[in-house]
């Protein structure tokens, strides 16, 4: 559809804005958003809006973000994930590690401050331990946390374990040529073996304990929450920023033209002599290390991960998301995102009035999935471009 | 005239149908050629064999002066290494602009980080409105490709075909569904195509074989029954009993 | 009536009515009146008359005579002077007694202590009662009870049990109990028995017998201590020597050596920290300051300064430490003095292993399979709607539930878990085939070309059947109780047994497998699938219509998801979520199975069924890790055989 505006004039060198004003659009309508919750916020403006508010706003965009990611390996690359929150998930655990040791250290070195002689750091690294891993009936530090208390490392973590595992999980699935609704089952397999996996109590993550407490940033713990919660809020608004911008990108020129290619015929594309896995692994990896950084900030602003976050569910339900809000065009993944986690945590929050029909009271928290899932199914039935198809209609229209 | 394909001894069966029996055949560069024969032949069958969207079961595919043997590689490899396949259905990217069809098979390097790095030169945006001249379709550039008509479909793959710039065309009827001015103008294409290059053409419209005034060869059942200009093998009493007679 | 005359008239009694009496039966003659015959030595009992006591009340054995027995001996039976009748008595208020009739249990009379001789019973008088309870019972006319008094013999083994026992074995008639007998005798035998060489024949008699009771005799004949000494004493009966450093940690051995005040204790980590802060003056610690203690070297130096000075117990070096441990010998004892006894048990235990390791397999296999009918059922009907149609159904999970809350619903509507249960399996079917059937003619069929859309539609059907579920029953988990004829197990051996629900569950996974092949191969409906899979359009033009197979193939699969729902509901918990915890692994079975064959569904369960309970095997007690690793095997699976285990070629397969 972007495409269409191009003249036949010969081709300049065209910015990737000129070519997709939804982009520039975007952009502004994300600032704009910024400085509105910014200076409605208690941290930095006139307290409109509750710190609480400001965590849900901060991670509905990273909601956003992984949506997009979602958006740009099945709506553009026709690959139906159902696995990438294990990604989030993992990008989650990466920081949740470091946040959890780091504050625990920092809490620890303090209790042990007094004592008349320093303590050594085997005795520290062994509290930390205990105080971390009695939950599960250890006191011993697992292997993976040994560098839990740097920051670089596990931040490295964030990208490269969600890369890693994609791209060894992609080459296994896409070398073999699994594809369709078996690669949906594959990949919903690997989520489901992730979760399990993390459930155990002697994997090292704490079970299903989680990491909790990780609203609390090392460094700085007697910031207050209203401040911490907007910092949070900006970095989780440039991060859908860039996000988009580099999947804008991506989408946009030749190489956006050849996933959806392999999305529409991948055969076709193979006889053109391009490696349909090679694009695939990338568009795969690519989005699941998306998805990491996504997951990466939306912890610390929910505060506890545990392995049920990564449950099959999850993935189904951002799909949702992005067929809701029409998949093959970013703002859509984002507008379905936005619209279905808001209304969720609105309605099952309590904060929707319940309606008393006389005969029966309709309590939301009991009622919104069946509407969601009807809604959807609705949705997927009449609407199968979803809101972003309303976009398109108009636009068409004008 | 140099060989550039030659296909050896090559046999494939499908749970136990044989449809490719012990097919020798061999085309130079430059060369037109067209193959008939009727439905189960073996025609789409080889062309998949070539591709490399089917193994073989035994027999040698040699590629070129360097002898390549071309069943050691992939899909897009033989597709990077020079052959371009026209189906028998005008596959196209019906969602995209006939621009990005044209731009997506432009002979570029095709590694996903080159590709997302590629912006239009003034070379490939003139080659492709030269393309676009040869196949008809200059002022339907910034169209999308499903809203072609069908003969259209069928030359904006030729011209896809064209554009990958390959030493070998496999291209299966393209005639089929256009009409008579249609194929005219196909022919004159796949003629000015062979003046360069090697072009195999499946075609079972013999008008359309007889204006290709090239060497024809005749399958059947999966091997070849008679090879020579058109005039010749329709002399042959074999072919007119298993093909004209029919 | 005067006594003897009255006995005269029982005897008499007893005469006519002997051959009627089945051998069995005890007699009807009172205990009282029993007792009364040796009133005397029941009354003051000794040791040396206490025999013929136990000789009549043996020959008598009147009903109760065991009771009397027990509190005979344990100083419960009480003699009123008056009359010289016994009594068992019950504290009552005010120091007083409630006498309680010996044969009818009724309360006689209200005394007060004084007025009763409470018997005492000695220790020697005790023993030989206690000896003669259990030969009481062992030689009691009813075989029951002699099975019973064996029973009790092998939960409590006594060196004293073996007399009685052999002697109550020679005169057994009954074979089942002889052998019985024979083989407590041997257990007892084989612990107790004086003489080494009837012990390692009691021994090698048990030797290839996997029950729990024999191992566990074996094992506890095997049973070992830790000891050390400066070099191992005469007559020990070593099980294994361990070299410290090697099988024994050297500050384990030493902090040993420590316990028994042979070497000084080595003060810990955190012994050497107390006593640093203990001895810190002027912000240092002997001479080094305290902010430098932040090392274990750094502290361990500052503790040798200390010690130096004497202040605190010295610290050992590595090389003192090895020299104390290398004064002694460290090994591990038999507590079993005897070397023949002990080699004669290790031979018999290791001669079990075998036969244990086969039924353990049999137990697991027996396991595995029962699992497999379970994920087989879960799957079947997936298999047909995702394998014949190629519609991915994620609802299905949710068919599962529809059919156990179906169960559950007429479990509470007939009380009968029989007759529910056989009303149950058809509703369920019933139940589900209409909502399979209802899916699928408003969203499926608009569907057809789309399946990634498929796939996420039924997952909006299968959130929104979740949570109607969960309004309407509720969060807690429900109960579908089987009827009591499937509530046992039935056991091999002590190894290998396997509850009879489970067994009632793989046969109706046969019984699906055998209908479903009936139907798709010898049925019009079949046929016609068959025909649809294949080529829909050449089956249309036959006069098949498409849209009804495909209604009734799509009404099938539910239906029988909603049968296995009710299957599953009998072994696992009825929850609203009960079907997502079943959808991946359906899926996953179908696939690995291979797709559109039953009999892949059926390698495909097996498979998986297989896999986990080996798996769990290594890692026992760990369902997750094992289904961690089936699912990561399965990912590698699909890359070798994307077609699964059944793969259909050409053209069906359609690629």
């Amino acid at each position: 559809m972007e495409m269409s505006r191009r003249t036949a004039a010969p081709v300049k060198r065209r910015h990737l804005l000129q070519d997709n004003p939804s982009v520039l659009w975007f952009m502004g309508l994300l600032g704009l958003f910024t400085l509105g919750v910014t200076v409605l916020s208690e941290g930095f403006g006139i307290g409109l809006i509750s710190t609480n508010l400001v965590k849900i706003l901060g991670m509905t965009l990273c909601l956003c973000l992984i949506a997009i990611a979602m958006d740009v390996v099945w709506g553009y690359c026709g690959i139906l994930s159902l696995g990438h929150f294990a990604f989030f998930g993992l990008g989650g655990y990466a920081i949740g590690m470091w946040l959890m040791y780091a504050r625990t250290e920092i809490v620890i070195r303090e209790s042990l401050a007094g004592s008349t002689i320093p303590p050594t750091e085997r005795e520290v690294s062994e509290a930390v331990a205990s105080q971390i891993f009695s939950v599960v009936g250890s006191n011993e530090l697992p292997l993976i946390w040994s560098f839990a208390g740097s920051l670089p490392f596990q931040l490295a973590m964030v990208v490269l374990v969600p890369g890693l595992l994609a791209l060894v999980f992609g080459w296994l699935a896409f070398r073999s040529r699994v594809t369709g609704v078996y690669l949906s089952i594959l990949t919903q397999a690997m989520t489901l073996a992730l979760s399990l996996y993390l459930f155990q109590n002697d994997t090292g993550l704490r079970g299903n304990n989680g990491l909790s407490g990780l609203q609390n940033i090392p460094g700085a713990l007697h910031v207050p929450q209203s401040v911490i919660s907007v910092w949070f809020f900006w970095a989780s608004a440039f991060a859908l920023g860039a996000g988009y911008l580099l999947f804008a990108w991506v989408v946009s020129g030749k190489f956006g033209s050849v996933i959806r290619a392999i999305r529409d015929n991948e055969a076709r594309v193979r006889f053109l002599g391009y490696n349909v896995e090679g694009y695939k692994l990338f568009v795969f990896t690519l989005t699941a290390v998306i998805s990491g950084i996504a997951g990466a900030l939306y912890y610390p602003q929910a505060g506890i991960i545990n392995p049920a976050e990564i449950a099959p569910i999850a993935s189904i339900y951002l799909a949702v998301w992005v067929a809701i809000g029409g998949r093959g065009r970013l703002y859509g993944a984002v507008i379905g995102a936005a619209l279905v986690s808001l209304l969720s945590s609105w309605l099952t929050g309590g904060g929707a009035p319940n309606i008393d029909l006389g005969f029966y009271r309709i309590i939301w928290t009991d009622w919104w999935l069946v509407m969601l899932g009807l809604g959807f199914v609705l949705v997927t039935l009449f609407f199968p471009k979803g809101i972003g198809g309303l976009f398109d209609y108009l636009v068409r229209k004008q | 005239m140099t060989t550039l394909l030659e296909v050896s001894g090559v046999s494939v069966t499908f749970d136990g149908f044989r449809a490719i029996n012990n097919l020798s055949i061999a085309i130079g560069e430059p060369e037109l050629r067209a193959v008939i024969g009727p439905n189960g032949a073996g025609k789409t069958t080889f062309m998949d064999i070539v591709t490399g969207k089917t193994r073989p079961d035994e027999g040698r595919v040699i590629w070129g002066a360097q002898s390549v043997d071309l069943l050691k590689l992939s899909e897009s490899d033989i597709a990077k290494i020079g052959i371009g396949r026209k189906f028998q259905k005008p596959t196209v990217f019906e969602e995209q602009s006939v621009r990005d069809n044209l731009a997506m098979a432009l002979k570029n390097r095709r590694g996903p980080l080159s590709v997302l790095m590629w912006h239009a030169t003034e070379r490939d945006a003139a080659r492709i409105l030269e393309l676009a001249a040869e196949i008809g379709l200059s002022d339907r550039l910034a169209h999308r490709a499903g809203d072609l008509s069908h003969g259209q479909k069928q030359w904006l793959e030729i011209g896809m075909l064209l554009a990958q710039d390959p030493r070998l065309l496999l291209v299966d009827e393209p005639a089929a569904g256009m009409t008579p001015a249609e194929r005219a103008h196909t022919t004159d294409l796949l003629k000015r195509a062979a003046r360069t290059r090697a072009v195999m053409v499946i075609e079972h419209d013999m008008e359309f074989i007889r204006r290709l005034e090239c060497r024809v060869t005749v399958l059947h059942e999966g091997s070849v029954l008679a090879e020579g200009s058109l005039d010749h093998v329709t002399k042959n009493q074999q072919v007119i009993d298993v093909y004209l007679g029919r | 009536m005067p006594r003897p005359a009255l006995i005269a008239t029982l005897a008499l009694c007893l005469l006519v009515l002997w051959p009627l009496a089945p051998l069995s039966a005890q007699s009807d003659t009172p205990l009282q009146d029993v007792l009364q015959t040796v009133q005397e030595q029941v009354a003051s009992p000794s040791r040396a008359q206490v025999g013929g006591v136990l000789d009549v009340l043996q020959e008598a054995d009147a009903p109760g005579t065991a009771e009397f027995l027990t509190r005979w001996a344990e100083r419960e039976v009480f003699e009123r002077p008056e009359d010289g009748l016994f009594f068992y008595a019950r504290d009552g208020a005010d120091r007083t007694l409630t006498l309680i009739d010996l044969d009818t249990g009724e309360d006689v009379a209200e005394v007060t202590t004084r007025d009763v001789n409470q018997i005492r019973v000695n220790a020697g008088v005790r023993r030989e009662i206690e000896g003669a309870l259990v030969t009481f019972e062992l030689l009691a006319p009813d075989r029951a009870r002699r099975m019973a008094a064996v029973r009790t013999i092998a939960r409590s083994p006594e060196a004293d049990h073996i007399p009685v026992l052999e002697s109550a074995l020679s005169e057994e008639e009954d074979g089942a109990v002889a052998t019985r007998m024979a083989r407590v005798l041997d257990l007892l035998n084989a612990r107790f028995a004086s003489d080494s060489a009837t012990r390692v024949a009691a021994i090698d008699a048990l030797s290839g017998d996997i029950t729990t009771e024999a191992r566990r005799a074996l094992n506890q004949i095997l049973s070992t201590g830790s000891q050390f000494a400066p070099e191992i004493p005469e007559g020990t009966n070593v099980a294994r020597i361990r070299t410290p450093g090697a099988d024994l940690d050297l500050v384990d051995a030493y902090a040993r050596l420590a316990d028994a005040d042979l070497v000084p204790p080595r003060p810990g980590r955190n012994a050497i920290r107390d006593a640093l802060r203990a001895n810190v003056s002027d912000g240092a610690v002997a001479g080094i300051p305290v902010h430098r203690l932040d090392t274990e070297e750094a502290r361990r130096e500052a503790y040798r300064l200390l010690q130096d000075e004497g202040i605190v117990p010295p610290l050992p070096t590595q090389a003192e430490m090895d020299a104390a441990v290398a004064q002694y010998v460290f090994f591990d004892a038999y507590l079993e003095p005897d070397a023949d006894v002990t080699t004669a048990a290790r031979a018999a235990l290791d001669s079990t292993r075998t036969s244990v390791g086969i039924w353990q397999f049999v137990s697991l296999s027996l396991d595995a399979l029962s699992l497999a009918s379970i994920f087989f059922l879960a799957a079947i009907g997936l298999a047909i709607t995702f394998g014949v149609m190629r519609v991915i159904n994620m609802a299905h999970g949710e068919f599962i539930m529809m059919g156990a809350y179906t169960g559950y619903v007429v479990q509470t509507m007939i009380p009968d878990y029989t007759t529910s249960l056989i009303v149950a399996l058809p509703m369920a079917f019933l139940v589900t085939f209409a909502a399979g059937v209802a899916l699928e003619r408003t969203v499926i069929r608009h569907l057809y070309t789309r399946p990634l859309e498929t796939l996420l539609a039924t997952f909006g059907i299968s959130i929104a059947l979740q949570q109607l579920a969960k309004n309407i029953f509720g969060t807690q988990a429900r109960p579908l109780t089987a009827p009591d004829w499937l509530a046992g197990s039935i056991a091999f051996n002590d190894v290998a047994s396997i509850s009879t629900i489970r067994v009632a569950i793989f046969v109706m996974a046969i019984a699906f497998l055998l209908a479903l092949l009936f139907i798709l191969n010898r049925t019009r409906l079949g046929l016609e699938v068959r025909a649809v899979t294949q080529n829909p359009g050449m089956a249309a033009s036959m006069g098949i219509n498409p849209d009804r197979i495909n209604m009734l193939t799509f009404g099938l699969g539910s239906g029988i998801a909603g049968v296995a729902g009710v299957s599953i509901g009998l072994v696992a918990q009825v929850t609203s979520e009960m079907g997502a915890n079943y959808i991946v692994q359906s899926f996953m079975t179908v696939v690995v199975g291979g797709v559109g064959s039953v009999f892949g569904t059926l390698a495909g369960a097996t498979l998986i069924g297989a896999l986990q309970k080996g798996i769990e095997w290594f890692n026992p007690g760990n369902t997750l890790a094992a289904q961690t690793f089936m699912v990561l095997f399965i990912i590698l699976f699909i890359q070798f055989r994307p077609k699964g285990i059944v793969a259909l070629k050409g053209r069906a397969a359609g690629d």
